[in-house]
């Protein structure tokens, strides 16, 4: 009887693996953004491995949820090393691996950079298509677009604000990135994206202040360590500036990848309005 | 040379007009347009607000950065050159202000600098002082111009390379890309922190370099005439060490190696004060401070968005300028 039963287990799991033959079970991630993605959309059991950015608690949304996965270091050799039936990478960085893995023969995805909400609910498509979970995918985008809706409606009567990134090196967010997206979610104005800039791309001192925005967001997590580029953000004016308006401290984990906890942060500077 | 004799007065009556002016004319340049009159008056009202900002907290501070460091530089140049009678003695060239530069990225990309304000500036005297003592070392009291320069390579390409290793394992991601920064200065995005923390050992500096000008009076009739006439060669040497050390280490741990100040600008005061070291340290020190404030307003008004370093424009005046003086000294040095 004790037999039997084993069989039949045996059996079951020997057929269950067989009805999901056609969606990978070992995937490695090589970078930030596809480690969370996989948390978010992939059976725990199709994980491999992670890269080490995921417990990355300054980076990592995740990082809690990381758990026993193991970790990788994104080089080829530890990756071959995990014999992945899919890897999955951002198509801007580590890109070098991605390339000589796809040579080895290997499965790679590569996700593209977001620009947006809306390449977001692209971006969950398609990890979900990868990935097998197609249905668990559409659900996530559901959801985001229910709260969206939701903080929308929540906060729609609150008076619209001017907003400026600081970044090291002086570098500011302008029109095209996610966080442009988000501000404008969140019912801001950035005023960088106003004054013409694309993408990522310094500006001074002297033009940041004469833009006057309501609202600052100073970017200084990823470098505690002194450096030149630092001292932009570190710049005494900025202090002085600031005792008159908001800082906006949205951490870092919540806006640096494209996904679903892109809605927090648009909930948090929503609710700052 | 036949150059007009001016008396001292007639000399400052031009000089100190001009610094004033183009202290103005600094505070004048920048990427916004601000209203000047507005921002004194909002000020004054204790008002805070942008064109008061970008007037007192950046453009002022920058201003005088680079007012007091072309006067160390000016300063150091003259003083250099009187104290080892050669006249292609300067911080950069010889090599003291990357040494200068060195002990300053140690301190400041090791986290030191947070431990006193006063590190930073006593990182790039230390540093400049062990380059002076290489120099006294490998020259000696040679007068010879072949020598100095070739010490000066030496030791410029020792501490250039140890800049770019030191760069190299500073934990700041950002650190290696500002090694442009150490070896060719700028004093962009500073701020009044920076001058607060050079201000103290640039004039302690200039102090000692002035207090020694009748000595190096005394040095162009030779060591000996100096001793025979009162001086204490060891010991006014050390001072003159310790006042170039300490203002040009102060200047470069906050604006990095800024070249060829120190060179051009005493031979082109040396004329004016009747070729007389001990004139010569003020004049230079004066015309030094109205050079560095032309090329930093010159630096933003011919580059906009990327900004080129202040060094670039000096080097680009200063280079051929050496050159010329290598070959005019090619015959009558040697």
């Amino acid at each position: 009887m004790r037999l039997f039963t084993f069989f039949l287990a045996a059996l079951a799991v020997f057929f269950a693996a067989d009805a999901t033959a056609a969606s990978p079970r070992r995937i490695v991630s090589i970078g930030l953004c596809t480690d969370q993605l996989l948390l978010s959309i992939a059976e725990r059991e199709q994980i491999a491995s992670l890269s080490s950015w995921a417990v990355n608690t300054d980076m990592s949304y995740l990082a809690d949820e990381v758990g026993d996965i193991p970790l990788n270091d994104a080089s080829v050799e530890a990756v071959v090393d995990l014999r992945p039936d899919l890897v999955l990478a951002s198509s801007f960085a580590a890109w070098d691996t991605a390339r000589l893995l796809r040579q080895l023969g290997y499965e790679v995805r590569q996700i593209p950079p977001v620009g947006s909400i809306a390449d977001i609910y692209d971006l969950l498509r398609r990890v979900g298509d990868w990935t097998g979970n197609a249905a668990r995918a559409a659900g996530l985008i559901d959801e985001m677009q229910q709260r969206l809706a939701e903080i929308e409606h929540r906060y729609a009567g609150r008076p619209e604000k001017t907003v400026i990134v600081y970044a090291p090196n002086g570098f500011t967010v302008g029109a095209g990135t996610l966080e442009n997206d988000v501000f404008a979610y969140a019912g801001y104005r950035n005023l960088a994206a106003e004054m013409g800039i694309e993408g990522f791309q310094p500006i001074s001192l002297e033009t940041l202040l004469a833009a006057n925005p309501d609202v600052l967001q100073i970017d200084r997590d990823l470098s505690r360590s002194d450096s030149l580029a630092t001292a932009y953000v570190d710049h005494p004016v900025l202090e002085r500036f600031s005792e008159q308006r908001e800082r906006l401290d949205i951490p870092l984990p919540l806006r640096i990848c494209g996904g679903p906890m892109i809605v927090d942060a648009v909930e948090a500077m929503a609710s700052r309005r | 040379m036949s150059a007009p004799r001016l008396r001292p007065a007639a000399l400052y009556a031009v000089l100190l007009p001009a610094l004033l002016l183009m202290l103005l004319l600094a505070l004048q340049v920048g990427p916004v347009d601000i209203d000047l009159g507005q921002a004194w008056q909002d000020w004054n009202a204790g008002r805070t607000t942008v064109p008061m900002l970008i007037l007192f907290e950046l453009r002022l501070p920058r201003a005088l950065l680079a007012l007091t460091i072309g006067a160390t530089l000016g300063l150091a140049g003259a003083a250099l050159q009187g104290l080892l009678r050669n006249p292609l003695a300067e911080p950069g060239i010889i090599g003291v202000s990357n040494g200068a530069a060195l002990g300053a990225v140690i301190v400041f990309y090791y986290g030191l600098a947070g431990l006193g304000w006063y590190l930073l500036p006593l990182g790039g005297l230390l540093g400049a002082m062990v380059s002076v003592a290489v120099i006294f070392l490998l020259v000696g009291r040679s007068r010879s111009v072949v020598t100095l320069i070739l010490a000066g390579i030496a030791i410029n390409a020792v501490g250039g390379a140890l800049i770019a290793l030191a760069l190299n394992f500073a934990e700041s991601p950002y650190a290696m890309q500002e090694i442009v920064f150490w070896l060719l200065g700028s004093v962009a995005n500073r701020s009044v922190n920076d001058l607060y923390i050079a201000l103290p050992f640039m004039v302690a500096g200039w102090l000692l370099m002035l207090y020694c000008g009748r000595y190096l009076n005394a040095l162009t009739l030779g060591e000996e005439t100096a001793v025979s006439m009162g001086f204490d060669v060891a010991r006014m040497r050390l001072l003159l060490v310790i006042g170039v050390t300490a203002s040009v280490g102060a200047a470069v741990s906050v604006s990095g190696n800024i070249g060829f100040v120190g060179l051009v600008v005493p031979h082109l005061m040396r004329p004016f004060v009747a070729f007389e070291p001990r004139r010569l340290l003020p004049a230079s020190m004066v015309a030094g401070a109205i050079l560095l404030l032309v090329a930093d307003s010159a630096v933003q008004l011919l580059s906009a968005t990327r900004e080129m370093k202040l060094g670039v424009i000096t080097s680009l005046v200063g280079a051929p300028f050496f050159l010329y003086l290598i070959l005019k000294s090619r015959n009558t040095l040697q």
